[in-house]
């Protein structure tokens, strides 16, 4: 089972951060000091509308088969219709692979059609 | 035979009995669209969603001496003073005739408005508004 090959009609992506530490002094001076040579907790954000409900149980289907929050797996480049600039830039991280960060929600819209927001996290 | 329909062919029935001194109807349907555009699409995509009738009518405030006024009948769907329930719908029959071949919109409906007043100079009639419920039940146009 992969991640549905479906293009979204709605996309948020936060490209995360590296992992820094902030220390302050008492004076007032600070220090940060770099954890990680990787990015992480990169986030994606999927809306799709008014899919077919035969589209919004592929996306049921594969979260079991990931095991909810479990496995990490890699996005079709469907995900990313629409963006014109490299298709790295809105992606996992290099060596990092995405998980869904919480349960697809799936909201009825009328007989046979939903919509579906998937939300995606990035992890090594 | 060519023919233009005019305010003269024009019939309503209200659980199934033809008004009197109707002056006017109008229905509309109308039909919501659940937009299915995705990201890269260049022209908005659309799924048809639910439909909804309504419409409205005015009926002169006539009383035929028998003690028929088919506008305070209508006017009593709302103005009244207990509660509507759910089984206050009415079959509502929208017709265009020439006489031989009925062309007809029928459809349940609550009145949902219904107004009347008096004014010097004026004949009073009743405004009503209806809100189908349902599909339509006939469509003969």
């Amino acid at each position: 089972m992969a991640f549905p090959t479906l293009q979204p009609t709605s996309r948020d992506f936060s490209p995360g951060d590296w992992p820094i530490k902030r220390f302050n002094s008492q004076s007032g001076a600070e220090v940060r000091i770099l954890y990680g040579s990787q990015r992480t907790n990169a986030k994606i954000s999927l809306g799709y509308d008014n899919i077919s409900d035969t589209n919004a149980q592929l996306f049921l289907d594969d979260y079991a088969a990931q095991i909810g929050t479990l496995r990490t797996f890699d996005l079709p480049a469907a995900v990313r219709t629409g963006w014109s600039g490299s298709a790295g830039s809105i992606d996992a991280p290099p060596g990092a692979k995405w998980r869904y960060e919480s349960e697809p929600a799936v909201r009825a819209v009328r007989p046979g059609r939903s919509s579906v927001t998937v939300n995606l996290v990035a992890v090594i | 035979m060519a023919k233009v329909y005019t305010g003269r062919d024009g019939r309503l029935l209200l659980d199934g009995t033809e008004q009197i001194k109707v002056t006017n109807w109008s229905m509309t349907g109308n039909l919501e669209t659940l937009e299915t555009t995705s990201l890269g699409d260049s022209q908005r995509t659309y799924a048809p969603g639910v439909q909804e009738f309504n419409g409205s009518a005015t009926l002169l405030y006539y009383n035929d001496g028998t003690g028929r006024n088919d506008a305070a009948t209508a006017l009593k769907k709302v103005l009244r003073i207990s509660g509507v329930t759910d089984s206050d719908t009415v079959t509502l029959r929208l017709r265009l005739t020439d006489g031989s071949t009925d062309q007809d919109i029928a459809l349940t409906a609550y009145i949902t408005s219904a107004s009347f007043g008096a004014s010097v100079g004026e004949v009073s009639s009743a405004q009503i508004s209806f809100q189908g419920t349902g599909a339509l039940t006939a469509v003969t146009i």
